[in-house]
């Protein structure tokens, strides 16, 4: 499948700007995790009090990435574990049996964000909200990808989102995995800037380490790479494209 | 009473995470929802949870009795003092 990608914007610790990304893919700027988060003033506090941390960096991507096109584009939504923090205290209320928080249960559904993006930016087009193991943010290229291709659109907004596990489950899953958030807007394919991206179902059980699939996709896109191979359980990906 | 009530209005901040506003910027007697402190039915279900667990006092989530008592600061800190 062959697209285009414009306003790529991602936060992961401290490098949050596309210099910081170029910095970063070439190995110039070293990632720290930091605590900050983004501040969001143009959400009104009423709205704002009720997103999580997981809630503020999926905004903070998506408006960044949409700026004038927010309210009417539409929207492929993806994360892993979802807003596992949240989920992971109701949760804990259940088995301690305590009264759960209605707002939080009301938000802990793997489309929250994008239903809250929605109220903000009174964007009523199609959004849906995938989760796809560690192939989550691949998998919403292709779904965006499939939609963009089916319905005749022009572009399609593609975002992820995901913190590192709570403690608890943290056993379960790999020690790669970052808190990060990405949106980027997927368009028509130009031969001059487009990507391709092919992927077959993994052959090899390999027991080599496997990676962060969202940073590698920042490090092909920001870095200089004609082509980049993600490794996954299930799949293998290829993505490629022209350079000058 | 009064001490309820300022206490009633920390409870309400805390529980619906008011940023920005203080004890004294919530009215006695104004209405909570909507018009005046601009609250929302998921408040309703919050703060009824808040005042179960606080004061041990259960308050109807559909009749229209319960609207009185969410009315206000006021009224709600009289249904407290009524049912606890």
């Amino acid at each position: 499948m062959k697209f285009g990608i414009e306003k790529c914007v991602a936060w992961y610790g401290n490098i949050r700007t596309t210099e910081d990304w170029q910095l970063w893919a070439k190995g110039d700027l070293n990632y720290s995790p930091e605590d900050d988060l983004p501040p969001l003033k143009q959400i009104p506090a009423m709205q704002r009090r009720r997103l999580s941390p997981f809630a503020k960096l999926s905004l903070h991507c998506i408006l960044e990435s949409l700026g004038d096109n927010a309210s009417n584009i539409p929207c492929v939504f993806s994360s892993r574990h979802g807003d596992l923090h949240k989920t992971a205290k109701l949760i804990e209320d259940v088995a301690t049996k305590n009264d759960l928080s209605p707002t939080h249960f009301g938000l802990s559904v793997h489309n929250a964000v994008a239903g809250l993006y929605s109220i903000f930016a009174n964007n009523k087009q199609p959004m849906t909200a995938i989760s796809a193991g560690e192939d989550s943010l691949m998998m919403a290229i292709v779904d965006a990808y499939a939609k963009l291709e089916s319905q005749y659109l022009d572009k399609i907004l593609v975002v992820y989102t995901d913190q590192i596990v709570p403690e608890q489950y943290s056993q379960y899953v790999s020690n790669e995995e970052q808190t990060l958030s990405v949106a980027f807007i997927l368009t028509k394919y130009q031969p001059d800037t487009g990507i391709q991206l092919t992927f077959e179902k993994q052959t090899e059980h390999s027991d080599e380490k496997l990676t962060f699939q969202p940073l590698d996709f920042l490090r092909f896109f920001h870095g200089e790479y004609k082509e980049f191979d993600i490794q996954s359980k299930r799949y293998q990906w290829r993505i490629s494209r022209r350079l000058f | 009473m009064n001490e309820l009530i300022t206490e009633v209005k920390q409870l309400i901040i805390e529980t619906l995470e008011l940023e920005d506003i203080e004890p004294a910027d919530i009215s006695d007697e104004e209405p909570l929802f909507i018009d005046g402190l601009g609250l929302d039915s998921i408040d309703a279900l919050e703060l009824g949870v808040a005042i179960k667990k606080a004061y041990n006092v259960k308050i109807d989530g559909d009749s229209e009795d319960s609207k009185k008592h969410f009315y206000s600061v006021k009224s709600l800190c009289q249904f407290i003092e009524q049912n606890k």
